[in-house]
């Protein structure tokens, strides 16, 4: 491997110990690792971790970002360039012949015969940490106090137990303050020792639990072995995992935790997410229901405006939609009232006519009978002489009586005023609503046949309609007068003429022709475009359904395209035979319906 | 008063039809000596009158055999004139003209009968678009009008042209089947320069330039569908050869049985009638064609009240050695 992509990787494996929040921990086991210490099972109780956590922060070696210690492994060693690395990242560090180069300017530091060893510490830092510790420890004991009188668990020195511990031995495995730890570990061999402030102290070693005597070191890998992975040296050489693949703990366990890490972050993001999406939810509830807003007018001055909600202006559409609605109705009742009031005007007038002709008719007469009975007294030569005026009389009266019987024939003396209310709130006075239908269609397709059965209920082929036939038909309480216009190529531009003032279009489609059927479309479309017909009914008869093979109305709905063709208006599609007449009075069935009020229908 | 009036009057015209019209028959017949149908044969010439009155004296007879006469077969006409000339007790030696007149005046009747028939077995049987017969006398049809002109196909706008409502004619015929079609045929063959006028003027709409005092109305002349024309007048000559009103024309027509020759020259008498009538009355679209169609209708009708009346088609002289009677 070439001597920059190490330093490469030595760079590279700092950043990605940066990412890791426990680093500390991880460093601190390989480093007891590596001395083959094992650590006693104690429980750890982190204390005061804060406040040493930030002062030894500043004293980090640059590569491993690992605390510089003031003995073994993380002691600080100067280069001749003037930068202190760790002594273990100076191990670590590529030959060149017997020089190390700089991991932060790469220049170059001869090393003596002794190596790393060789190299001196960096005493003005280890000064300056020992300082630092001593004082981190004496507030850490001031904070234990504080804390003591809250029945926080502390852990006592080993060596004195009115000493609180400070320090862990990882060599002897044990808790030390700081004054027994420079008693205890003052000669030359335990002062090698390497001694991790209490927040430190790595984890205890679990045990295998058939080799009581090791520690577990190694993950199996095996497929088989997933339910236990963990092994100890003995159970990977001679155990139950001999030969299987392996994986160093603490790698697998980095691993792991690299894994956990990532789902964590994949797990802000998500909360991220949801927090983003509740914070929107918040929005719309505000955007509902709307409130108080401060706002700044052109002169500078804040003031508080209301701002609507969208439920806010819901509601005043409905109320706007409604009032219009009111107002409409009020405006459809006064013209309905007018009409009836016109109508018994009429009425009252033309029976006032009649009261007077009668008082006239009544005087007449009795002057007629007074003539009589004067000429009755007067003698015989005047009555002689009165006879052809008596006569006369007599005619005229008689011809007054031949009038009245003829009038009382004609007028129904029915004091009723039977109404009827159209769909769109008009008022119809009489016994028989009339409604003016346009029957339009392909020729040959039976607009004639269908009248006529409408007519007389009797089947008949009829002759092409040159022109149109015009009959009314009464059904329930409607009379129709349905226009049956030729449907002839040439009869189809004149079809505008009958649209004027018509309540239904009934347009009949010829359904076993199904060539035909496009061109029924066309006109049925072009016939939609009309203005005169935008309020028309339309109801559509499909024709000939006796006749077997035909296209059914959903076909043909289908075919048609009649949802999208006839959207926005009344329409309603029915199947029938103009033969037998089947289906014809369903249609006008609809028609009434939707000609006439609800309800009216059955009253009338 | 009056109601009594006419109760009387009612009750006498029963009287009279159910007695004293018998009773004056046989007076008659005791004074003059001549039976009824002798009476009607001399004093009527031939034609419509003389067989009018001699259907409806055959009809309102208490003799079941002379009411029969009515409905016997053509063929047996003359062995029915012997059983009446028997029954009434009249010498044939004597009155050799009564028999002849009578034997005319039966043939027309129960030819009309037959016609009637033969009219309506035509009108019921609609277009086969399978029978080459029928599709043939389509394609003469096509041939006679528009002789310069091929056809495209079967199925083609062209039929249009002539004024058939679509581009299959099948569709049109629906209502008079081949009556309609055979009708069509015997005009353009046998009237064709009066086809091809009305032919000519529905195709190309003639504008007839009225001046009013302030607008400048155009009047379309006869802007009409020959075929589908045409096929309308056969349903009204059809209308009135079924409700009787043709015998006037076909009795003073036919001397013997009419025939469907008879009927084919009244309808193109009825065309050619009707393109005239069209033309004065002027009306100012198409969509007047029913008005016009029945006020045309009744006209026909009163004309046919006279019972010297015969609607005889005038035919050009090019295509009169067509028309045999």
């Amino acid at each position: 491997m070439s001597k920059p992509g190490r330093t490469c990787r030595i760079v590279l494996s700092h950043l990605l110990r940066l990412l890791r929040c426990r680093r500390r921990m991880a460093a601190a086991a390989a480093g007891i690792n590596k001395q083959g210490a094992v650590a006693t099972m104690e429980p750890c109780i982190r204390h005061g971790r804060g406040a040493s956590g930030n002062t030894v922060k500043v004293l980090e070696c640059g590569v491993c970002e690992d605390v510089f210690s003031l003995q073994g492994d993380k002691v600080p060693r100067l280069l001749l360039c003037g930068h202190t690395v760790c002594h273990d990242c100076l191990t670590r560090l590529p030959l060149h012949g017997r020089a190390v180069r700089c991991p932060f300017d790469r220049q170059v530091t001869e090393l003596g015969d002794s190596g790393v060893w060789g190299l001196k510490k960096n005493f003005a830092l280890l000064e300056l940490l020992e300082r630092l510790q001593n004082g981190a420890t004496n507030q850490s004991g001031m904070a234990e106090d504080a804390l003591k009188g809250m029945g926080e668990c502390i852990i006592r020195c080993d060596e004195d137990e009115s000493h609180t511990a400070s320090m862990y031995c990882t060599v002897c495995a044990t808790h030390l303050c700081a004054e027994c730890s420079q008693l205890t570990h003052s000669t030359r061999t335990l002062a090698k020792h390497r001694r991790v402030p209490l927040a430190d102290k790595p984890h205890e070693k679990t045990l295998c639990p058939q080799h009581q005597v090791h520690a577990i070191e190694f993950v199996c890998l095996e497929e088989a072995c997933q339910s236990g992975p963990l092994m100890c040296c003995v159970c990977k050489e001679y155990g139950k995992h001999q030969g299987h693949k392996h994986a160093v703990l603490e790698t697998e366990a980095n691993q792991i935790r690299a894994s956990i890490l990532d789902m964590a972050h994949c797990i802000r993001t998500f909360t991220d997410e949801v927090s983003e999406y509740s914070r929107k939810l918040v929005g719309i509830v505000q955007q509902i229901e709307g409130g108080e807003q401060i706002v700044e007018d052109g002169v500078g001055m804040a003031h508080t405006e209301h701002v609507p909600g969208t439920a806010e202006s819901a509601r005043s559409c409905v109320r706007a939609y409604f009032a219009d609605l009111h107002e409409t109705l009020c405006r459809q009742e006064e013209m309905a009232l007018s009409v009836v009031d016109a109508h018994v005007r009429e009425r009252l007038i033309w029976l006032r006519q009649q009261q007077e002709d009668m008082t006239i008719l009544l005087s007449q007469v009795s002057t007629a009978c007074l003539h009589c009975e004067k000429t009755l007294q007067q003698d015989d030569c005047r009555v002689v002489l009165a006879k052809q005026e008596i006569s006369c009389l007599l005619e005229t009266l008689q011809k007054q009586q031949h009038q009245f019987t003829e009038l009382a024939d004609h007028i129904q003396l029915d004091a009723g005023i039977p109404v009827t209310f159209t769909k769109d709130n008009r008022v119809h006075i009489g016994p028989k609503m009339e409604i003016r239908v346009v029957t339009l269609g392909l020729d040959g397709a039976g607009k004639t046949t269908i009248l006529f059965k409408l007519k007389q209920d009797e089947f008949m082929q009829p002759i092409p309609t040159i022109g149109f036939n015009v009959e009314t038909v009464e059904y329930k309480n409607l009379k129709f007068t349905i226009w049956d216009v030729g449907g002839k190529h040439k009869l189809r531009p004149l079809w505008k003429h009958y649209y004027l003032n018509t309540q239904a279009v009934v347009f009949v489609i010829d359904s076993c022709h199904r060539d035909r059927l496009m061109e029924a479309h066309s006109e049925l479309a072009k016939l939609l475009t009309e203005k005169e017909l935008r309020d028309a009914l339309l109801l559509i008869f499909a024709n000939k359904q006796d006749v077997p093979g035909v296209v059914s109305v959903e076909e043909m709905t289908e075919l048609l395209s009649l949802h999208k063709l006839c959207c926005g208006r009344s329409w309603h599609i029915q199947g029938c035979d103009a033969r037998s007449g089947m289906g014809l009075h369903e249609g006008l069935d609809w028609l009434s319906r939707q000609l006439v009020a609800a309800g009216v229908l059955d009253v009338a | 008063m009056k109601h009594f009036l006419r109760v009387v009057t009612q009750f006498f015209v029963f009287l009279y039809c159910k007695l004293l019209w018998r009773g004056l028959k046989f007076v008659v017949r005791k004074f003059t000596g001549r039976c009824e149908l002798q009476r009607i044969c001399y004093n009527n010439k031939h034609g419509a009158r003389r067989t009018l009155k001699i259907e409806s004296s055959l009809r309102y007879s208490k003799n079941g055999l002379l009411q029969s006469a009515l409905s016997v077969h053509p063929d047996k006409v003359e062995k029915t004139i012997d059983d009446i000339m028997a029954l009434k007790k009249i010498n044939p030696d004597t009155n050799p003209q009564l028999g002849i007149s009578l034997q005319a005046s039966l043939l027309q009747i129960v030819g009309y009968r037959s016609l009637v028939m033969e009219v309506e077995k035509l009108r019921r049987e609609p277009y086969d678009c399978e029978n080459a017969e029928h599709e043939d006398t389509l394609m003469k049809l096509w041939k006679e009008l528009r002789p310069d002109t091929p056809l495209t196909g079967r199925i083609s706008k062209q039929w249009c042209e002539i004024g058939f409502q679509g581009s299959d004619p099948k569709t049109d015929f629906r209502g008079m089947g081949l009556l309609g079609l055979h009708n069509l045929l015997y005009f353009a063959e046998h009237d064709k320069a009066t086809a091809l006028q009305m032919l000519n003027d529905s195709l190309q709409p003639k504008h007839k330039y009225v001046k009013t005092l302030h607008l400048n109305v155009y009047h379309t002349m006869a802007n009409y569908s020959f075929a589908i024309v045409g096929i309308n007048i056969t349903d009204l000559a059809h209308s009135l050869l079924v409700s009787g009103a043709l015998k006037t024309h076909l009795y003073n027509v036919a001397p013997e049985m009419p025939s469907l020759l008879h009927f084919q020259q009244t309808f193109c008498y009825l065309m050619q009638e009707f393109h005239r009538f069209w033309i004065e009355e002027d009306p100012s679209d198409i969509m007047e064609f029913n008005r016009v169609r029945s006020k045309f209708h009744r006209r026909i009708l009163r004309q046919l009240k006279n019972p010297d009346m015969a609607l005889c088609p005038h035919f050009s002289a090019s295509d009169l050695h067509l028309v045999n009677l």
